[in-house]
């Protein structure tokens, strides 16, 4: 029997991952914290031992309005413009 | 930028369906155990030391290539014709809900496509999470899984519309923990044309309209817009209504203006209107006699600290039996007068939330919850407007109050041929 796709195709467009640094020496890490709760606690804890263990340069924090709600492009842009690596957070 | 997604193990699928449709699943995603919240710090602060090396790993080490984004089987697929195979099949195929559902052949999808004037191709909305694109050939699809009949058609795409709508928030609506599902209403001339039940148990079993059409919009959500139960769909419990949610209201016994009259449609028009909601709680009051007794009723059901509403702010729904509502609009109150004392009265005095919940609502909601004085209380919505009303069920001294998730507006449209 044929049937007719209940999911329809995704619009999703590939995308190539941006190259990673060869090490951590010197760059800036962004954390973007979800808002749920400990996310922070999480974060900034693995923040801090990447950076003592990588030599990371400096480790900064931005946020969303709500765990609910996705980041602005202004905070997005500053992360870009100021940072080579990211870590962000989903989940309770 | 070199990035790494950190969660717990539990929410995995959302993780993987979410960098998918960004088009990068390759991205890395490192998980610690599950959970991150409402454990002490230091618990947390241990599962973070566990997983530095493999963060370092992944910010530093190529991930290799990524797979292709996108998939989709094609317009059509060979399934079982069978129908008692074909309902093991669409279960394994995730695209089933645990009821029977009617395959989808061309056939039936080109009836079903009969019901509207709209193209096959025509493409309705992007469904987040996965960014599945809801042509309302997909649209009808589902609709013949569901049950639904032709003439139902337009009122599942336009339902389908709202919810796609930025305002509706669909992505945490899909996957959210909290017990949410889009409730449909439907007001205009449509609903007795279609026979969409308004009246008693309006909201229970019985009505194959409400039935399919609830379920239709379900079933697309979760198979085009790729929100499956356990996998991205991270629902803690859910609630009976993911099955199927649709209710008209009985415009005929209510007292007021109709909800699509409010945003500005004409009486003639027909609308659907997509909410949030959480399973309806009744509201029992059998023995008011005036508008303000019956305030104190439905405010007392509202004013609860274990509501997202009340510091995520939204749209709770109060579904006023015609008899309350009678009660409600005598002495000549309008629905304003009346959501507005509902409101006033919705008060719970922040003494009553756990210290911890204040923490927090200060940082989501710091005008409501933070450094306020002693005596401050928290409403079951930011402003009195936001208190949804609608007139709906049979004979009987009950209401409803519907709950939201909160970070989600309601969205009304037309319904169009």
């Amino acid at each position: 029997m044929h049937i007719v796709d209940p999911a329809s195709s995704s619009a999703a467009a590939a995308r190539t991952l941006a190259p990673r640094p060869a090490s951590l020496q010197g760059v800036t890490i962004a954390l973007l914290d979800n808002s749920k709760p400990n996310a922070s606690v999480l974060l900034e804890r693995v923040g801090e031992l990447l950076a003592a263990r990588g030599g990371a340069l400096a480790v900064r924090a931005w946020g969303k309005p709500g765990s609910s709600i996705g980041a602005s492009v202004t905070v997005l842009e500053e992360i870009a413009a100021a940072a080579r690596v990211a870590l962000t957070a989903s989940a309770d | 930028m070199a990035c790494v997604v950190l969660g717990t193990d539990e929410f995995i699928p959302l993780a993987r369906a979410q960098v998918s449709a960004k088009g990068l699943p390759g991205l890395p995603v490192v998980t610690v155990p599950h959970p991150i919240g409402g454990i002490p710090p230091a618990a947390v602060t241990a599962k973070a030391e566990a997983i530095v090396d493999r963060v370092l790993r992944a910010l530093t080490e190529s991930p290799g290539a990524s797979g292709a984004a996108g998939g989709g089987a094609g317009p059509s697929m060979e399934a079982p014709g069978d129908i008692e195979e074909f309902q093991t099949w669409l279960m394994e195929q995730g695209w089933g809900d645990g009821l029977p559902a009617i395959p989808p052949t061309r056939e039936r999808v080109a009836r079903m496509l009969s019901g509207t004037g709209r193209r096959p191709d025509d493409i309705a909305a992007i469904l987040v999470p996965r960014l599945g694109r809801a042509s309302v050939e997909a649209i009808a699809a589902n609709a013949v899984l569901a049950g639904a009949l032709p003439e139902h058609l337009p009122v599942i795409v336009a339902a389908v519309e709202a919810a796609a709508d930025p305002a509706f928030n669909l992505q945490a609506i899909q996957t959210t923990t909290h017990p949410c599902s889009p409730l449909v209403i439907i007001n205009g001339p449509i609903a007795q044309r279609l026979g969409i039940h308004a009246g008693g148990n309006v909201l229970g079993q019985g009505a194959r309209a409400n039935a399919v059409i609830g379920r239709a919009l379900r079933l697309i959500l979760q198979n085009v817009g790729g929100a499956r139960p356990g996998k991205e769909d991270r629902a803690t419990h859910g609630h009976p209504g993911k099955y199927s949610y649709c209710m008209a209201e009985n415009e005929a016994a209510s007292p007021w203006e109709p909800l699509s009259v409010e945003r500005g449609f004409t009486a003639g028009e027909s609308t659907v209107t997509v909410c949030g909601s959480e399973a309806p709680h009744n509201i029992n009051d059998h023995a008011s006699t005036t508008p303000a007794n019956i305030v104190t009723t439905v405010a007392s059901v509202m004013a609860t600290v274990g509501s997202n509403n009340i510091y995520l702010g939204g749209e709770p729904l109060v579904v006023l039996g015609p008899e309350h509502a009678a009660t409600a609009a005598s002495s000549g109150w309008s629905k304003d007068d009346f959501r507005r004392q509902v409101w006033e009265r919705s008060a719970v005095p922040l003494a009553s939330f756990a210290q911890e919940n204040i923490g927090r609502f200060a940082t989501i909601f710091p005008e409501g919850f933070k450094d306020r004085p002693a005596g401050a209380v928290a409403r079951a919505a930011r402003d009195w407007r936001d208190i949804m009303v609608v007139v709906a069920g049979g004979a009987g001294k009950h209401s409803a109050l519907i709950p939201t998730f909160g970070a989600t507006r309601s969205v009304t449209r037309r319904i169009t041929d």
